[in-house]
């Protein structure tokens, strides 16, 4: 059915769409004729038609003195989208500075239809959001950096500080959290822990035999295979996967207590929330990061054994070899480095948790935060470790 | 909807809700009809909250029937349910807007869903959804930077928003200055009497259920069922409940014993 040719009085059921039907009188005068229920479902598509023919219609002339009619006799029943729809159409008669009269409308919905005036309000003019420069953006990344370079110094200082107060005041730490937090970040990892540890040591071995195969140096591969895995893959695999678990966990955990104002809470009752939720969670990072750590160079030292099998080495020639090239010093340093990932991961995990913002959004953005910083400062530490490690010959 | 009035609109039957093995109310028997404002009160713990979710049918009753419309929420399962529940609008306590989005992509996130109207059309409806409960100035917030009271009647206006007959309300003028709470309460009245919306609300504030209520019931903590049933100032004034007499007349309960 064309909306033009719609006659009003038609004597069609109701709710039969379409609820609104467009007639042009003459070239000032034009009526729109609702029937039925008109509601959200009814008004799909009768609405913007109406708009275009009413356009059509005022923008033929110049608009003054143009009277639109809605004549709503028939209206069997009228919700929000239907005032709404009423809305649309007088303002867009009031724009071209037009008439809109409302006929026969039912006493009932005069009341909420006043509530909505002056209905001007209801278009706002879209205000653009201003563009920010290439400079101003710049100099905003570069001042976000600075403070977060910043926050990080700010609460490095008070974990140092509050750790030491940890140990003068041994009986007064959370040791409950701890252990839950040692329990959720050590015993719990082990699987993953042991099933990446395992990968590791099988692949790192079996490529390293196909190229020393060629060299007939399939025998140096089980002492290369342990130092690499004692002195550095060991501690990293064991502090990316912590960063993934761990530091993910306690942003989300304090995250969601700084939305929820329980940080605000402990500060308020004159509780540190150092002491009270960072401390006992560093404290346990730093015992499980060298536990995790031997037990991921045990597993992956284990399939290294298992792979070099394969290559014909028996387990006593690969456990003589190892002997040979690994010190109890390469596990030391290795064990000294995980201590120092741990400390960075659980820490980094806190800090991010503090500095969530508002809604459930930002608990996620502090939980991708913390594992991103984490794995940033393990690379840094790592760096460093080396650095250090080398010229000292450690 | 004046024809319509009386008819039947939620059937309560037999319901019993909990949680596992704790029973918090038992063999409720209500009705609420079309057009009507009907109020559940009770003391702190008694359920209210509880028995609003098994009726709209977030939790499943432990045995008994919903009917909503003449249709049985809680036997309906995956198209029919979701049909069922397109067919009313929820105001949680809380709030629960979406804090990703501001207030005006709250209220017209269902629509984009449901509906088939343009942007506009729908940003407009969204407007006129929140200059209803007066927030028109705020569409552009998020929910983090409003007041509480403000986030809940946020959430009213996103409860109508694909127009449903139908609305459950959890305490919505709980922390509402006076005078907001009295242009909620007119709102409400208006959209009842002349719109023909059927509401469900749980309320304390007495200011607010003499002015709104047609029908209130009082469940009980202690008989896990309704004491008292009825027009709120007729209940004030004849109850010879202590409890119920206790409740409308803000007695406190050392007095009372």
């Amino acid at each position: 059915m064309s909306i033009s040719d719609a006659s009003p009085s038609d004597t069609r059921p109701v709710n039969l769409v379409p609820v609104a039907s467009w007639m042009q009188i003459n070239n000032m005068t034009a009526k729109v004729v609702l029937s039925g229920h008109v509601n959200v479902y009814t008004l799909e598509g009768v609405w913007t038609q109406i708009r275009q023919e009413q356009d059509a219609w005022l923008s033929a002339g110049k608009g003054q003195n143009y009277s639109l009619t809605l004549d709503a006799s028939q209206v069997t029943s009228l919700d929000g989208s239907g005032f709404a729809f009423l809305i649309d159409l007088e303002q867009a008669q009031l724009k071209a500075g037009a008439h809109f009269a409302i006929d026969g409308l039912d006493t009932r919905y005069q009341p909420l239809l006043r509530e909505f005036e002056p209905i001007a309000n209801l278009f706002p003019v879209p205000v653009t959001k201003p563009k920010r420069s290439f400079v101003v953006s710049t100099g905003m990344a570069t001042d976000n950096f600075l403070k977060d370079g910043a926050g990080l110094i700010t609460f490095t200082g008070h974990l140092a500080s509050d750790l030491f107060w940890s140990i003068r005041n041994i009986r007064q730490v959370r040791w409950g959290d701890f252990v839950n937090a040692a329990v959720e970040a050590g015993i719990n990892a082990l699987p993953i822990v042991g099933l990446v540890a395992f990968l590791i040591g099988v692949i790192l071995s079996f490529q390293a035999a196909i190229g020393m195969k060629q060299f007939g140096a399939v025998s140096f591969v089980g002492p290369l295979a342990a130092l690499g895995i004692v002195r550095e893959m060991g501690p990293l695999i064991t502090a990316i996967l912590l960063a993934g678990r761990s530091s993910a966990a306690f942003a989300a955990e304090i995250g969601t207590m700084t939305v929820n104002s329980e940080v605000d809470a402990l500060i308020t009752g004159g509780l540190s929330p150092m002491r009270f939720l960072v401390v006992p969670r560093v404290l346990a990072g730093v015992l499980v990061a060298p536990i995790l750590t031997l037990y991921a160079d045990i597993v992956s030292i284990g399939a290294s054994m298992v792979t070099m099998l394969a290559y014909g080495i028996p387990f006593s020639n690969f456990y003589n070899g190892m002997l040979n090239a690994v010190d109890l010093e390469d596990i030391g340093s290795g064990l000294i480095k995980a201590t120092l990932f741990g400390i960075v991961v659980s820490a980094v995990g806190c800090l991010r948790g503090m500095q969530t913002g508002d809604g459930a959004a930002a608990v996620g953005i502090s939980a991708t935060r913390a594992v991103v910083s984490s794995i940033v400062l393990i690379v840094l530490v790592d760096g460093i470790f080396a650095y250090i490690s080398y010229k000292t010959g450690f | 909807m004046s024809d319509s009035k009386n008819n039947i609109v939620i059937d309560v039957q037999n319901l019993s809700i909990g949680y596992e093995s704790r029973v918090l109310l038992q063999n409720l028997n209500f009705s609420v009809n079309s057009g009507e404002i009907f109020v559940i009160l009770g003391g702190s713990g008694c359920g209210k909250s509880s028995l609003l979710k098994n009726l709209f049918g977030l939790y499943q009753p432990l045995t008994g029937d919903v009917l909503i419309e003449g249709q049985n929420i809680t036997k309906a399962i995956g198209v029919d349910r979701q049909k069922i529940m397109t067919s009313f609008g929820v105001m949680y306590q809380e709030g629960a807007l979406f804090g990703s989005m501001n207030l005006l992509d709250n209220v017209t996130l269902f629509m984009e869903e449901y509906t088939k109207l343009t942007k506009q059309q729908m940003q407009l409806l969204a407007r006129c959804k929140l200059d209803l409960v007066g927030l028109l100035p705020y569409e552009s917030y998020m929910p983090s930077e409003i007041s509480g009271g403000m986030q809940k009647r946020a959430a009213i206006a996103r409860a109508m928003a694909l127009d449903p007959k139908i609305l459950f309300l959890d305490e919505p003028s709980a922390g509402l200055d006076p005078i907001t709470s009295a242009d909620l309460d007119s709102t409400i009245l208006d959209l009842s009497k002349n719109l023909g919306f059927t509401f469900v609300v749980v309320s304390h504030e007495l200011a607010s259920i003499y002015a709104i209520a047609d029908k209130v019931i009082m469940l009980d903590k202690d008989t896990k069922g309704i004491i008292a049933e009825g027009d709120p100032k007729v209940l004030r004034d004849t109850s010879t409940n202590p409890q119920v007499h206790q409740f409308f007349n803000r007695i406190m309960s050392k007095e009372a014993a």
